[in-house]
């Protein structure tokens, strides 16, 4: 019976012992082999990061926080950082919510990384600043700070419509009845001038019936044309007109092109004939400035009644000539 | 006539003696090795090895409906791997200890209580003390530090039956891959959350073997006082367990 009670006791010992050791390894993801570096990273404040927590690079967890204490104006945070892990240079740890549910992990970036958050770059230039051999770390806000600030939104927009619901007091609800009263007004007297102008709108509306009446009868007719033409489509008629009216257009063409050279010709001889003005009325000027022999004929009678004596004279030499050649003319040979 | 104020000197002075006699009784009994030693094994096998399959049970059941009752909360809020966290926090933190603290506590504590105070009311306890046996050391002492030591191992079987229970019945009830509750498992596991439940059932073991030493040591007048004094065992042993999970909750949290 003792040793019975041994055994039992010993079995349950070792059950109850192997399950809390191998729950706690398989939980907790350790690796009894694996070798781990301690850093040490700097924050202002660690935000929802406890210990425990992972610690990952590029999103791989690659350790976890051992530790968190405060150090003079900072916190300081043990990591323990898998051996073998190729991590940046020059590190900085982000701590940051990992989802909406409040876990919190320290997140290894490059110190050089550009951040977009201004706060982020702040923190990690202040907490770099002591120098040493932490790595200087920052904290995104986490969910709750998110919805604190959306509180304080809403608290803000409630004062807002608190002010609106103050102005709008009694005053203004009695000047908002009178505008109503009046759109009423204003309502009323838009119905009359509608009643009114039904009339009007009835009389023009009879008119465009009209209309369109008249242009359903000049659609008919005018189908009625579209047919005629249809039909003396049909019998070549139309071909015909279009042959003729395309060796007309051709004639036109060739008239066309005729009256072009003509006139290219005509505009020719008005350049010459510009120039025998041009130099007829420069002789017709001399005439009748006198110069010249014909100047001189036309402005002395005495010399134009000579010259005509001496042409009637100059007849009768030629006639008296004809007549008697022998007078003026001897041929001989030798 | 006495003032009040000597009175309640008086008194104080009377509760500090008896405090430091208990006290010395207690170093007493724990010095004489070789009376408690031999029985802490039996006692080991009675009030924890015997209890496995009850506190099994009560594990088994616990972790099942937490699964079923996290998938009912989480629906459409939360992921569903949550309920993985729920289960493995819940079993390992609260339900697990407290839940298996109570059940001792009516199993262990009105077993102590009864045998002490048949023992009492029988004059066996007398009968030690006339052979110079001391009672402390040869009745309490051993189930005492059986209830220690043996409340945590069998809280963390609970604990490991209790979180498969509520992973299988999220397998095959709530459409949950393993995949998903572990990682729920995960999520929020710390060490701490082991070692935290295991130290408030050592602390439940040392308060309902007491419960019932002292209930059941103190029993008088028969029969009806081994009853009356087995349910206060119980009561007070429970009541013992409440109290201290709110203290370990208050202090290590």
């Amino acid at each position: 019976m003792k040793r019975r009670n041994e055994f039992l006791v010993g079995l349950v010992l070792l059950l109850s012992v192997s399950a809390v050791v191998a729950g706690a390894l398989w939980l907790s993801e350790a690796d009894i082999g694996r070798r781990e570096a301690l850093h040490v990273a700097r924050f202002r404040t660690v935000g929802g990061l406890t210990p425990g927590a992972p610690v990952t690079f590029r999103g791989v967890r690659v350790g976890r926080v051992e530790a968190i204490r405060l150090a003079d104006q900072f916190v300081e945070a043990d990591l323990k950082v898998y051996q073998g892990v190729d991590l940046p240079g020059k590190p900085a740890v982000i701590a940051a919510s990992q989802s909406l549910f409040g876990e919190w992990a320290a997140n290894i970036v490059p110190r050089d990384q550009p951040q977009d958050d201004p706060n982020v770059r702040v923190m990690l230039a202040e907490t770099a600043r002591p120098g040493g051999d932490r790595w200087p770390g920052a904290t995104l806000p986490d969910v709750g700070q998110l919805t604190a600030q959306a509180g304080r939104i809403a608290t803000d927009i409630a004062a807002v419509a608190a002010r609106v619901q103050e102005t709008f007091d009694s005053s203004a609800v009695a000047s908002l009845r009178q505008s109503i009263k009046d759109f009423a007004g204003i309502a009323s007297k838009l119905e009359h001038f509608t009643t009114a102008e039904t009339g009007r709108l009835t009389e023009v509306t009879d008119n465009i019936d009209l209309a369109s009446a008249s242009v359903l009868g000049a659609s008919e007719h005018m189908q009625a044309t579209l047919a005629r033409v249809d039909s003396a489509t049909a019998d070549g008629q139309l071909q015909e007109i279009l042959g003729n009216t395309r060796a007309g257009t051709g004639d036109l063409r060739q008239a066309s092109a005729d009256l072009r050279e003509v006139l290219a010709s005509l505009r020719a001889q008005e350049t010459s004939l510009v120039r025998t003005l041009i130099a007829a009325d420069s002789a017709l000027s001399r005439i009748q400035s006198g110069q010249g022999t014909i100047g001189l004929l036309s402005k002395d009678p005495a010399l134009y009644n000579e010259s005509i004596e001496t042409l009637q004279e100059m007849r009768r030499l030629i006639a008296d000539i004809q007549m008697n050649p022998r007078k003026y003319f001897k041929f001989s040979v030798f | 006539m006495t003032s009040p104020t000597a009175a309640s000197s008086h008194r104080l002075e009377r509760s500090i003696t008896r405090l430091g006699r208990a006290g010395l009784a207690t170093v007493q009994a724990v010095a004489d090795v070789r009376t408690w030693a031999p029985h802490v094994i039996p006692q080991m096998r009675r009030l924890g090895v015997d209890s496995v399959p009850i506190a099994l049970f009560i594990a088994i059941f616990t972790g099942i409906v937490l699964s079923l009752l996290s998938k009912y909360i989480f629906t459409g809020a939360v992921p569903l791997y949550f309920v993985g966290a729920l289960v493995g926090k819940t079993v390992m933190m609260e339900l697990g200890p407290v839940l298996t603290g109570l059940v001792l506590a009516g199993r262990v504590g009105a077993n102590i209580a009864a045998e002490l105070g048949t023992m009492r009311v029988t004059e066996q306890v007398d009968a030690l003390e006339t052979l110079a046996y001391n009672p402390r050391s040869y009745l309490v002492v051993p189930r005492v530090l059986a209830g220690v030591f043996m409340f945590p191992v069998v809280t963390a079987l609970a604990m490991g039956v209790g979180v498969a229970a509520g992973w299988v019945t999220a397998i095959n009830l709530l459409d949950l891959s393993t995949l998903e509750f572990v990682k729920g498992l995960r999520l929020f596991y710390r060490f701490k959350d082991i070692w935290f439940g295991l130290l408030k059932a050592a602390s439940f073991g040392a308060a309902v073997t007491l419960a019932g030493c002292v209930q059941g040591l103190g029993t008088r007048g028969g029969a009806e006082g081994v009853g009356r004094n087995t349910t206060r065992a119980v009561v007070l042993g429970c009541e013992a367990i409440l109290v201290l999970d709110a203290f370990w909750a208050l202090v290590l949290l």
